[in-house]
């Protein structure tokens, strides 16, 4: 038995250690996923646009929506030390505590959800079912499918924001105890939700707006993230020290430097492909070099928004008060 | 009601651990996980040097964060100004151990609720001092009821220069540090 304890940190105590990739994927997931929600419903609500023409751009995307998002709760439930008691998340409504916000949002979003996957599926997808109650469903739908565009544009914003602000309220990890990590979060999920949609859609000229689209999200990420970094470096000593392993390149923190400097070549290149291609010639159609670079800067995208989610999960661990206590 | 709490005169710490080992053995914590444990740090240059024995443990805080996030409402604040652990509806999904800045709690390994001192709350029932303040030796930590002006725990926070951990973070911690010159001022 060890008697002698020199430090308390998740280093001298592995039992400190607390998320890991299980929490970080399911962070990145509900962004992608709350991206995916808002981006598709703007190309719904778009004006002057067909809806039919629309529609049949991008509809697997509100059917893809609900799966991811069921893919990082199965993480989520992954990393629960007692799965036999999940049950009590629905069984009381704690309104201090944003875990159990988020769990009932959760359940909130859900129906939009799946009302939108069924309401998006275009006529000629929808002849092809076998008749029963989700063809009937669909065919109802159908009519409303703006106002459930709608709600799903907020919802999308509301779960994007809401995995940032899980973890922006923790006041025991200065990393994470910042108001621009939401921000962060929602616009990084916007974007990654965007370059989803991007490799999906099957029409030009959807990709090309979206590609639009996306340049100005990924250049208000770096902004927020710039922001965010310099809130640390001008806050208290917890907050600057919490920034530390970002800036630091000794073999302890390697990872979290490379992390910067990979954000930091990988989201201007994303925007340098994106505006070659959105001041390239479409006079007549977009070239498969065209497509080529849309779809890699999209992939570049993606990567980009795990990235973030896993550094800031695993630093904020490191952050913590314990070498303050005087 | 009473309102339970902890005084440590750091002063009298010998640094034995018989703290440590009294609460494993009490509350059957596992091997490599602690409910309280004594940090042992040196301060200064050489040769101007100091060691500071400081016992640390959950400080059952008044504004506690680790109960403010908890989504079931396992972790609670008690009558007595205790925060205890409703095993039975702990999920484990330990936003109460990222939400401590003291660091207090863990996962129990061989069990999976999040687990910490409770101020040995079986013992409190029955009349007795939590296990590490009956074991400890140089008398360096006291417990009881501030809120009876009689109680010694009172005396010495009146008496003596004191401070919390962490005050700033606003948690109104329970568990109160006497300086290391303790007299006030008259």
């Amino acid at each position: 038995m060890e008697l002698t304890i020199t430090g308390a940190n998740a280093i001298t105590f592995p039992h400190l250690h607390i998320w890991d990739w299980r929490v970080a994927s399911y962070l990145f997931l509900g962004g992608l996923t709350g991206g995916l929600m808002s981006m598709s419903a703007i190309t719904n609500l778009r004006a002057g646009k067909a809806i039919p023409h629309e529609r049949h751009c991008c509809w697997p995307i509100p059917i893809i929506s609900p799966l991811l998002l069921s893919l990082g709760m199965f993480f989520l439930f992954l990393d629960l030390e007692l799965k036999q008691h999940m049950y009590w998340f629905y069984l009381t409504f704690q309104p201090t505590s944003p875990m159990s916000w988020g769990a009932w949002i959760l359940v909130l979003i859900y129906p939009p959800m799946i009302l939108y996957s069924l309401a998006a599926i275009p006529p000629p997808v929808a002849e092809k079912m076998a008749p029963g109650l989700l063809k009937s469903l669909s065919e109802k739908l159908r009519a409303h499918l703006l106002g459930i565009a709608r709600v799903n544009f907020v919802g999308g914003i509301l779960l994007s924001i809401y995995t940032g602000i899980l973890l922006s309220t923790f006041l025991a990890r200065p990393l994470w105890n910042s108001a621009i990590l939401p921000v962060v979060f929602l616009v990084s999920g916007m974007s990654t939700g965007t370059a989803l949609l991007i490799i999906m859609a099957r029409q030009n000229e959807v990709k090309l707006f979206l590609t639009k689209v996306d340049i100005w999200l990924i250049f208000t990420e770096i902004l927020v993230l710039l922001l965010f970094f310099y809130g640390h470096y001008s806050s208290d000593a917890a907050n600057q020290a919490a920034i530390m392993p970002f800036m630091n390149v000794s073999h302890q923190y390697f990872p979290y430097f490379v992390s910067v400097v990979f954000l930091g070549i990988i989201l201007p290149l994303a925007i340098a492909m994106k505006f070659m291609e959105v001041t390239a010639d479409h006079s007549k159609s977009i070239t498969p070099m065209g497509k080529f670079l849309m779809n890699t800067s999209a992939v570049l995208v993606l990567v980009g928004g795990l990235v973030v989610r896993f550094v800031m999960v695993y630093a904020g661990q490191l952050s913590s008060f314990t070498g303050l206590l005087k | 009601m009473p309102k339970y709490v902890m005084v440590i005169d750091q002063s009298r710490c010998v640094g034995c651990m018989a703290c440590v080992v009294a609460c494993k053995r009490e509350n059957d914590v596992p091997p490599e996980q602690f409910r309280t444990r004594v940090l042992e740090m040196v301060k200064g240059e050489f040769p101007f040097l100091r060691s500071e024995l400081r016992p640390e443990l959950c400080n059952h805080c008044d504004h506690a964060p680790c109960v403010n996030v908890c989504p079931t409402g396992a972790s609670h604040k008690e009558a007595d100004g205790t925060v205890q652990i409703d095993r039975s509806r702990c999920v484990g999904c330990k936003a109460c151990i990222a939400a401590c800045p003291y660091n207090a709690r863990y996962i129990n390994e061989e069990h999976g609720f999040a687990d910490k001192c409770t101020f040995c709350q079986q013992r409190l029932k029955v009349g007795l001092k939590p296990a590490c303040v009956a074991t400890c030796i140089g008398g360096s930590r006291i417990f009881g009821d501030i809120s009876d002006p009689k109680s010694e725990v009172r005396r010495l926070i009146e008496d003596n220069s004191h401070r919390v951990l962490l005050e700033s973070a606003g948690t109104e911690p329970n568990v109160y540090y006497i300086n290391r010159y303790p007299k006030k001022l008259s």
